[in-house]
């Protein structure tokens, strides 16, 4: 799904009433708040914890082409790209973190999680596919500042007591990566 | 006449840059990692006149195809012509220097400019201008104002370098043994091509911190130690301090990192590719070390043996055995732009292929375990270099300087063998100290140090 999705700004969404959708799009909301919240105050192991175990996590790599050229905008899956990870990978990432030896988040980052423009996509046998606009703000040392800015296609299954991260797919609008490095989880 | 091409008068004398680096104590001066004036030095006499890596073949199948690359700070076209050949084109309109070409890639039938329209063809011409015969009233030589060209587009093995120098040595000569061996690593297991997506990122120091880093086997034990830790990558199985190899070339051409030994080589030279193969899968440390036969006539009887990094001068990192290719960009004294290529056999299984791409993904690249914690290093010894008391404080290439010595190996392969040094760095600074000195190709040649041999 590395194509903008369909918008619709008039669309009155079949299935579930008025209510309904409120109530599961509130629900979505706290959890993505929540899940942000926990990478913000460094709870990495916290975080796993609500990672299913097929999770797909991967940001391709974006690229500045011309309006003729827009097919070529986005690698493809199985191509290179900045993250392509499953459970076992990002089980890696926060081991990494918590070596105590991992220098460049020694001293820590800030980081800020910005979520919003939540648009629930679908709802599908207990999986609900969600996008939202992020801005990741990272700082760290004394005046280094970055972040990056994109768009996000989260998958959430239902489990007993709230939901699992199924599949979390990232899409900046930058093109060069303007950071020493990628060492924050999106 | 105002073309540009009076010279600038050096603000650093030859003598004085020469000083910068000692090769008999290893000392260097850091105000090479934060001289403004040596920076621009730098892209006169080191990008502008050098090889420069520009894309692999494979990047641009189709003509029209064009990828945007980097001579130094000069943007360049690649772009394959109408004659199927690959032409690097400055980007730069020859009316008032606009960037014709915006994108990173795509697919061109003609370069037009977005300022006033001159319009040109995949090899460069001037094909059209808006009021030529009006505004112009027809008194303007189209023949004349084509975009300015690499004088010299080379390549081998697939791999296309272009230099501004046309007094250059030819790219088989510039690459010397040593460099033909680190190419040839990247196609030791079969044609190769550039699996599609480079990383791109900025990190915030001195384009030959970075360069000098790839030699340095030294800092992965602790630098990396995080990764080794989360279980991506077994430190002993990689590492093998005791067992190094650095193979140094001409015009500053380098590969450091371990090395089989010559009795383990000696058994492999024995087996059949088949056996090899499987030999390879037997453990993590030979995967990318036992190679199929061929890589014996690109990489030499002796560079073969390498598991090391070897670095096209100036700033082409080869990685990964050869599976992945970094270029370092000069961004100012201060900034780098890294550019990761993911390069894999073309016949290669799909299934391998991938396990290839993943590993690149998740080692390199900024989002890499391996590579999290290397720019940090990089850009605080930068910073640190722009003090004005911390830059009186050299830096110390000390190790391993006066007890090793070159050995002759099969086809006069040179090679350092033993202990991990830092053998490939010296050289890398003394070479630089050469070219920044040597105000042409001519006076580089004259001046310029022989690879060493003997005691180093």
């Amino acid at each position: 799904m590395d194509a903008a999705t369909e918008i619709r700004p008039n669309a009155r969404p079949a299935g579930p009433d008025l209510a309904e959708r409120m109530l599961l799009q509130y629900e979505v909301e706290q959890f993505l708040y929540a899940e942000a919240a926990l990478l913000d105050a460094r709870q990495y192991r916290e975080w796993l914890g609500l990672l299913a175990d097929d999770i797909h996590y991967w940001m391709p790599i974006r690229r500045t082409v011309t309006l003729s050229d827009l097919d070529l905008e986005f690698t493809k899956p199985g191509a290179m790209a900045y993250f392509d990870d499953d459970r076992g990978m990002l089980e890696m990432r926060v081991k990494k973190l918590e070596a105590g030896s991992a220098w460049s988040e020694d001293p820590p980052s800030r980081s800020r999680h910005f979520v919003s423009n939540v648009r629930i996509l679908e709802v599908a046998e207990g999986e609900i596919t969600v996008e939202v606009a992020f801005h990741l703000y990272r700082t760290r040392l004394n005046t280094e500042v970055g972040g990056w800015v994109g768009r996000r296609v989260d998958r959430l299954r239902r489990v007993e007591g709230g939901f699992r991260l199924a599949m979390r797919h990232i899409f900046l609008d930058q093109t060069v990566i303007p950071t020493t490095n990628m060492s924050t989880l999106f | 006449m105002a073309d540009g091409t009076q010279p600038i008068e050096a603000a650093w004398a030859a003598d004085a840059i020469r000083a910068l680096f000692d090769p008999k104590t290893g000392w260097l001066d850091r105000r090479v990692h934060s001289d403004a004036a040596l920076y621009q030095l730098e892209l006169e006499r080191i990008f502008a006149r050098g090889w420069n890596f520009m894309c692999h073949e494979s990047q641009l199948p189709n003509v029209g195809d064009y990828f945007i690359n980097y001579i130094g700070e000069d943007q360049v076209i690649c772009v394959r012509g109408e004659d199927g050949a690959i032409n690097v084109l400055l980007n730069t309109c020859r009316h008032r220097g606009n960037a014709l070409c915006r994108a990173e890639q795509g697919r061109a039938k003609s370069f037009v400019c977005s300022y006033h329209g001159w319009n040109y063809g995949l090899d460069g011409r001037l094909i059209g201008v808006p009021g030529q015969s009006t505004y112009y009233r027809g008194d303007l030589d189209r023949s004349r104002l084509g975009l300015v060209k690499a004088a010299k587009v080379e390549s081998y093995l697939g791999f296309y370098f272009a230099t501004m120098a046309g007094d250059a040595p030819s790219l088989h000569d510039y690459l010397g043994d040593v460099g033909r061996t680190g190419l040839g690593m990247v196609c030791a297991n079969g044609d190769v091509e550039v699996v599609d997506g480079i990383q791109k990122n900025v990190i915030d120091c001195n384009w030959k911190i970075a360069v000098d880093n790839l030699f340095d086997w030294y800092h992965v034990a602790y630098s990396h130690a995080s990764a080794g830790a989360a279980g991506i990558f077994d430190p002993a199985a990689i590492l093998h301090p005791k067992d190094q190899m650095v193979m140094l070339g001409d015009y500053g051409q380098a590969i450091g990192g371990p090395g089989l030994r010559k009795a383990e080589q000696a058994k492999i030279d024995r087996m059949s590719d088949a056996a090899r193969a499987a030999y390879a899968r037997s453990s993590e440390s030979l995967f990318p070390r036992v190679r199929p036969a061929m890589a014996r006539e690109l990489m030499g009887p002796e560079g073969v043996r390498s598991m090391g990094h070897p670095n096209i001068f100036p700033n082409l990192w080869i990685t990964l055995g050869g599976s992945q290719m970094c270029l370092r960009l000069p961004r100012g004294p201060s900034a780098t732009e890294l550019w990761w290529f993911t390069v894999v056999p073309k016949d290669m299984p799909a299934p391998l292929r991938q396990t290839v791409i993943r590993a690149a993904t998740h080692l390199f690249g900024p989002a890499g375990l391996l590579e999290q914690d290397d720019g940090e290093n990089w850009s605080q010894s930068t910073r640190a270099a722009s003090g004005f008391s911390s830059r009186k404080v050299g830096a110390a290439l000390l190790m391993g300087l006066g007890h090793d010595e070159v050995s002759v190996g099969e086809n006069g392969q040179r090679s350092i063998e033993g202990l991990v040094g830092e053998h490939a760095q010296r050289w890398f600074y003394r070479s630089w100290t050469e070219w920044v000195a040597a105000r042409d190709w001519a006076e580089l040649e004259a001046t310029r140090s022989p690879p060493p041999t003997g005691a180093v």
